[in-house]
This record gives C-alpha cells, sequence and structure tokens, in this order.
C-alpha cells in the first residue's frame, strides 16, 4: 500500500499543474486500472480462458465490479480479478446459477442499450456515468448477485480464482495465519487483566 | 475399545436420531449406562483433518449445513400467507454433520439463570402467548451445567459475573485471552457502570482431555475445528460413547419415520442411507435429538392412522411456540486496528440487562458481546449500512475492517402457538419427504427490547471511543440457528410434548431432547442449557431403562 501511495504521490507530483493534479485525481481510478490492465498483460494473464463470459461480457462484468470495490490508491476488485472469480466459479461451485447470472447480465446488458442508445457498453460509459446507472439498478437481484460475487472474489480464497495476490484480503487487512497469539490488536497489548467487581450484588 | 458396529437386524436398546450438540451427550450417556445404542445423523462424518478455512464454501454455499437445494425450507409471516421458498439460506438452520451444530457454532455457552425457568410466576401471564414456567429449577439443572463445563468442556471465570447464578464448581479452564473487543466493550461498559466479565465459551484455553488449545485462528462460528478446541460432540462425547464399544454413529444415515408399534409405542425408525435405500432399523427405545426444527418435522412426518396428526402430538403442540432468540448488532470503528479476525468470536460479555423490568413498558431480557460478525466476506456483505453498501465509500469502509468490531445483542423471544413448524403442502426435499413449512412472526415486544438493547450496546461503543457508531435496522426475524421449543417440556399433556424428564406424554418409550424441549427461550447462547438437559435427560431415561420402565 505504501508503495501505491508514494506512485501516486509520485505521479501527481511529476504532471505539473495544479489543474492537472486534480483532473488526475478525480480520475485516478481509470489510470491506476489502465496500469493494472498493462500490468497483466505483462504477467501473462490476458491468456486466461474464460470459460463461461464472452469477451463483451467480461468487459462489462468488470466494469460493474469496479464500481462496487472502486480502484484508486488502493487495489480494487478490478485488480483483484474480481472478473476471473465471477467466471470460475459459474463452472464450479455456482454452476448451477450460471443461466440465472448470464439472464440476469443479458437483461441489465439490453435494459442499459434501451436507455442508453448510442452509448455503446455499459463499460464504454464513463465512471461518473456508470455510478450514476448503477445506483439506477442497485435494487434489482442481479445489482445484489453483484455486489455479492464482487465481494466474494475480492475475498473468497485466492483457489476460487480471484483475490489475486490477495490483494483483497490485503485491503481489509486480513492474514491468512493459521495461528495467532495475543495481543491480537492494538488495545488488548496492554491489558491489565480483569478487576473483580468489589461487591457481587446478585439481583 | 473399538466403536460397536450393529448388524442390520439387531435390536438396539436406543437408537439416538441426531448426534449434535444433546445427541452426542444422550448417545455417551446411555452407552456408559450399559446400553446398546446406535445413533443416526443426516451428515456426514468428518475429521478435524477435513475442516478448511473457506468461508465461501461454508458460509455461502451451505456445504456444511442443511442446504436449501436439498433440505428446502418455505416461510411465511402468518397462517393466512402463502409459504415461500427459502433461496439462499435455510431459515432454520443447522449443521449437517456427525456432532451437528456443535461443530459450527460460535460456542458461547452461557448458564440459563434461575429467573429463566419461573418467569411466568414472577411476571405473570403475557396476553398471547404460550408463556410458561419450566416443570423443572435451575438448581435441579445446576450439577448439569457443572457436568457439561467439566466433561464437555469450558473455559471461564467463576463468580465474574455479579449476575451469574450460583455454581457448585469453578470453570474447568481460565477464560480465553482477551481480544481487543472484548477490551473496549469492558473499558465502555465500566464506564457507564455496567458490569461486563470474562465470556465463558466451550473452547478449550489450555490442552483439556487431550484436545489441543485454540489456536486463535478467529474461525470459529459456521466452521469446524481443526484443532479439536472447540468442544464439539465430534471431539468430545461421541469418541467417548464409542469407546464404550456398546454405541455406533451412522452417518448419512436420513431418519424420516418414527414407527408406531404395538400397545402405543414406537418400534424403530425408517431412515435412508447414502445411497437412498430404505432400512428399517428396531429398536426398544426412541430418542429425539434432531434440533428443534427437525424434531419436530420428523414426528409429523410419522403420522399414521392412528396418529394422524403426527407422532406424540396430542396435545398438538409438535413444532408450535417456535421460538429463536432475537439478535441484533452495533457496528464500530476505533481510532486503531483490533483485528477482530484474530481467535475467538468473544471475550467479553454484559448481562446487565438479563431481567426483565416491568418499568420499560415491555417483556424482554438479553445480553450483549463484543466480536467481529464474523469473517471477512460476511462481515463486508452485513456490516455495512445500506448507504455504504458499494462504491468508494463501501471501500473505505472495507479498509477499515481492521479497527471494526461488533456489539451483538441476544434477547427473549416468546412462546407463541402461531410461530411453528409444519409440512409444506407442495415442496419436497431431495428424497422426496415433505419440506419445512416455517411460519413466524415476532412478538412485538420482542422487537421492543430488541432495540432497547442494541441502544445500550450503541451508548456503550460510544463510551469506548469509538469514531463511528451504526446500527443495523431492526427488523423481523426471517430464521435462526437457535431452534427452540417445537415440543416443549411441561407436567400436563395438554399444554406439552414431553414431560419433566423427556419422555412424551403419549408414547413411553419415545424421549425428545433438544432445543424443542425449552419452554421459553432464555436470552440466547442456548447449547449450553441443551447439552445440561440431555445430561440430565439421559441419566434419567438409564435409570427408567434398568428399571424395565421404557
Amino acid at each position: 500500500m505504501h508503495d501505491e501511495s508514494t506512485t501516486r504521490r509520485r505521479f501527481l507530483q511529476a504532471s505539473g499543474g495544479s489543474l492537472a493534479m486534480a483532473w488526475l485525481g478525480l480520475h485516478w481510478p481509470e489510470i491506476t486500472a489502465a496500469a493494472g490492465h498493462g500490468h497483466e498483460v505483462a504477467a501473462g494473464r490476458i491468456d486466461h480462458e474464460f470459460k463461461v463470459l464472452t469477451p463483451a461480457q467480461v468487459r462489462d462484468v468488470e466494469a460493474i465490479a469496479a464500481q462496487i470495490v472502486p480502484s484508486g490508491v488502493t487495489p480494487g476488485a478490478r485488480e483483484a480479478g474480481a472478473v476471473y472469480f465471477i467466471d470460475r466459479v459459474h463452472t464450479g461451485i455456482y454452476a448451477a446459477n450460471a443461466p440465472e447470472f448470464l439472464a440476469g447480465l443479458a437483461a441489465f446488458q439490453a435494459g442499459f442499450a434501451r436507455q442508453h442508445p448510442c452509448a455503446g457498453p455499459f463499460a464504454d460509459l464513463d465512471g461518473p456515468g456508470q455510478i450514476e446507472y448503477l445506483k439506477r439498478i442497485e435494487a434489482t437481484p442481479f445489482f445484489g448477485r453483484m455486489k455479492f460475487l464482487t465481494v466474494a472474489g475480492l475475498l473468497a480464497l485466492p483457489a476460487y480464482g480471484g483475490n489475486e495476490q490477495k490483494l483483497g484480503w490485503k485491503l481489509v487487512g486480513f492474514i491468512d495465519q493459521h495461528a495467532w497469539q495475543p495481543p491480537f490488536g492494538h488495545y488488548d497489548r496492554d491489558y491489565p487483566g480483569f478487576v473483580p467487581y468489589a461487591k457481587e450484588p446478585r439481583s | 475399545m473399538r466403536a460397536r458396529l450393529f448388524k442390520p437386524n439387531d435390536t438396539v436398546d436406543f437408537v439416538v436420531v441426531g448426534s449434535g450438540a444433546a445427541g452426542g451427550v444422550m448417545a455417551r450417556e446411555l452407552a456408559q449406562a450399559g446400553f446398546d445404542v446406535l445413533v443416526l445423523e443426516q451428515g456426514p462424518r468428518f475429521t478435524a483433518a477435513d475442516f478448511r478455512h473457506d468461508e465461501l464454501d461454508y458460509w455461502f454455499n451451505n456445504s456444511l449445513t442443511n442446504s436449501p437445494d436439498t433440505s428446502p425450507q418455505t416461510f411465511r409471516r402468518s397462517p393466512q400467507d402463502r409459504a415461500e421458498r427459502v433461496r439462499e439460506f435455510p431459515a432454520l438452520w443447522y449443521a449437517r454433520m456427525v456432532g451437528g451444530s456443535s461443530n459450527h457454532f460460535t460456542a458461547n455457552f452461557w448458564r440459563f439463570h434461575e429467573v429463566d425457568f419461573r418467569e411466568r410466576s414472577l411476571l405473570g401471564a403475557i396476553p398471547g402467548t404460550s408463556f410458561a414456567d419450566w416443570p423443572i429449577d435451575y438448581a435441579e439443572l445446576e450439577p448439569y451445567y457443572t457436568k457439561v463445563e467439566w466433561e464437555v468442556g469450558v473455559s471461564g471465570l467463576a463468580g465474574a459475573s455479579p449476575f451469574d447464578p450460583p455454581r457448585s464448581k469453578p470453570y474447568p479452564m481460565p477464560p480465553l485471552p482477551v481480544k481487543s473487543s472484548g477490551v473496549l466493550l469492558e473499558r465502555g461498559a465500566r464506564k457507564l457502570g455496567l458490569h461486563p466479565f470474562p465470556a465463558p465459551m466451550a473452547i478449550a484455553s489450555v490442552p483439556y482431555r487431550g484436545r489441543a488449545a485454540c489456536a486463535h485462528c478467529g474461525f470459529c462460528i459456521g466452521f469446524g475445528c481443526e484443532m479439536q478446541a472447540k468442544s464439539s460432540t465430534l471431539y468430545t462425547m461421541i469418541p467417548e460413547a464409542e469407546a464404550t464399544g456398546r454405541c455406533e454413529v451412522r452417518g448419512e444415515s436420513y431418519v424420516f419415520r418414527v414407527e408406531a408399534g404395538e400397545r402405543g409405542r414406537v418400534s424403530g425408525v425408517k431412515y435412508f442411507d447414502r445411497d437412498r435405500r430404505e432400512h428399517f432399523q428396531k429398536a426398544r427405545a426412541v430418542v429425539l435429538c434432531a434440533n428443534g426444527a427437525e424434531t419436530a418435522r420428523l414426528l409429523l412426518m410419522s403420522a399414521s392412522a392412528t396418529h394422524p396428526d403426527g407422532l406424540a402430538n396430542s396435545s398438538g403442540l409438535v413444532g408450535r411456540n417456535l421460538m429463536f432468540n432475537t439478535y441484533t448488532e452495533v457496528n464500530a470503528i476505533f481510532e486503531h486496528d483490533l483485528n477482530e479476525y484474530k481467535s475467538v468470536q468473544v471475550t467479553r460479555v454484559v448481562h446487565d440487562f438479563y431481567e426483565a423490568d416491568p418499568k420499560r413498558g415491555f417483556y424482554g431480557g438479553g445480553g450483549f458481546d463484543g466480536r467481529i460478525g464474523p469473517n471477512p466476506i460476511a462481515w463486508s456483505m452485513f456490516a455495512p449500512p445500506p448507504e455504504r453498501s458499494w462504491g468508494a465509500d463501501f471501500k473505505s469502509l472495507l479498509e477499515a475492517m481492521p479497527r471494526a468490531m461488533v456489539v451483538a445483542t441476544h434477547g427473549t423471544s416468546l412462546p407463541l402457538e402461531s410461530n411453528r413448524i409444519d409440512l409444506d403442502p407442495e415442496l419436497k426435499d431431495a428424497w422426496g419427504l415433505p419440506a419445512m413449512r416455517v411460519t413466524y412472526r415476532d412478538h412485538p415486544d420482542d422487537l421492543a427490547f430488541a432495540r432497547f438493547l442494541q441502544d445500550r450496546g450503541a451508548e456503550v461503543m460510544q463510551a469506548a471511543g469509538a469514531q463511528q457508531v451504526w446500527k443495523a435496522p431492526v427488523t423481523e426475524a426471517t430464521g435462526s440457528p437457535h431452534l427452540l421449543g417445537t415440543c416443549r417440556m411441561g407436567d400436563d399433556p395438554k399444554s406439552s410434548v414431553v414431560d419433566r424428564y423427556h419422555r412424551t406424554h403419549d408414547i413411553p418409550n419415545l424421549f425428545i431432547c433438544d432445543g424443542s424441549s425449552f419452554v421459553t427461550s432464555g436470552r440466547g447462547q442456548p447449547t449450553m442449557t441443551i447439552q445440561a438437559l440431555a445430561f440430565r435427560a439421559g441419566e434419567h431415561i438409564a435409570r427408567f431403562a434398568k428399571r424395565g420402565e421404557v
């Protein structure tokens, strides 16, 4: 996290004037997303074969997930590979739900196309436009399912295909260590021990 | 000694249906008393090595619990409503494996207090409810609570709570190490003049009876314990029952009918094996410990020409008076890291509001504890308020998870005859058996008290110095893992299903002991009392059997 924060600060400093800095600040999620894509290419992840989702579906699903847990100074759903998780679980643990999920996705895409006939796919809309549209459909079962799948893609065991490099766990401060010893956190570090009550007035 | 393997045509002394918190104790008590015991458990048998930290599979794919896909349930608010199929989580939730829900529970082990057994006498009737005293009192159950603490294994600090009922022995193990959530709960509560105390937990804080101490991995609620530190019957009672050489625990054996025999007795049970082949197991007596949901369903599924409303149901109360315990949450974010994903869920409890107070204007009592709720996916899905459920604000909340804790409140649920389990007239499970239909609506006093207790929890978090505090909405229950009251205990056969010794009023060789026996709900954390009842019932049933009175 420190590295990314430093990178962001250096990037903004190197970009010159305050207007440019403001613009970059606002658009940092998209910039980091693009950088992340480049990283995936470098890492060979671009060769990942999607089993359930078509390329167009991949783009929309990833765009929705990236609005649920956005990219930024810290990684979001996109960097954690939530879309890979969403594809993979529909051939595995949630294979039985694949038809329902795909039908929901198709309805989402059709609904978006009806309301934005000239906009192209949802994924091509700018960030504020995507947020505005998702707010209108956030009560739908499909969005609820996307919320769950995105969170699970971020935080489930990496073996399910998401939580790339445990980025989701890093985001929430979770360390998958089997055994711990006290102190567990800041507040129990100097706990003096339980002090019994002077009186024991049983009611 | 090796576990017994009965032959298909053997007539066993006892068939125990269910191997969970009650069934495991019952099996051990009866086997150690010298009887042949066959335990039939619908779920599989896992070993410690089988358990994983797979939150997705265990919590969201129901792989350890009853599944809405294969064991569907329907739910409605009132008898006038059409019950709808429950899709993602079971309404009535239990672990489906040898050891039952004692594998995946949080392991909070509160004793009931004296007041829980005689509250109807103290407070009077509550109109529209089945509020009643228990036929036994705390003093009668106290030796069995002690037996649970020592033989199953509970960690705690005797006398720490000024509200604790009398006890005959201290806990056998010291309390588990306090977590930051416990320190903060204690700090806030003491500031407000309350009396927080170390949580009694059925988790080994030190090596105990051949089991390892807790490694503080943090995966308790919803998970099996691969350390064997959680005092599940899988690791405690069942091996001891099998060690007698008189007990067999047969997993993947789904009992679907208790067979009525001659002279008003039962002759055995029918069950499906793992390959869905049907078997009949002969028994001299049957003990149902299948949990407060499945026990009632099994009795209703056992209807016949001579028992048209189901077995042991002359009172008409089988399945009725279902109680859950109310549950609410207060979320809080603090300045520094708590790292609540580490170690057991709960280390401090507050019982200052345990007793009902008529001055509040509504009935109810309970307690609250400090914890996280519970693991990363579940916390992310359930803790954030609706306005921060996705987007940048949601993400900032996720980043605050190390600094988060939850105050969980646990309270009374009044018994209402209209709250019940029965058989869905249309929906079937994967074995072709009638699905469970649940009808449940909280009594207004239950919700009023739940809100009252939640407010107290929020005050404690403020007093502890939380930077942010928000309360989860208190809404009517849609289900619970606390499955209580559906075959209530009592002296009068017209108003109860089992007598004070857990023998059904109607059938002399049919016994029931699990959460269904409860007359009132208590304040939460029912497993301790379920196991104390099972120790007591096992002792009495064995005594009856030795006298030829079964």
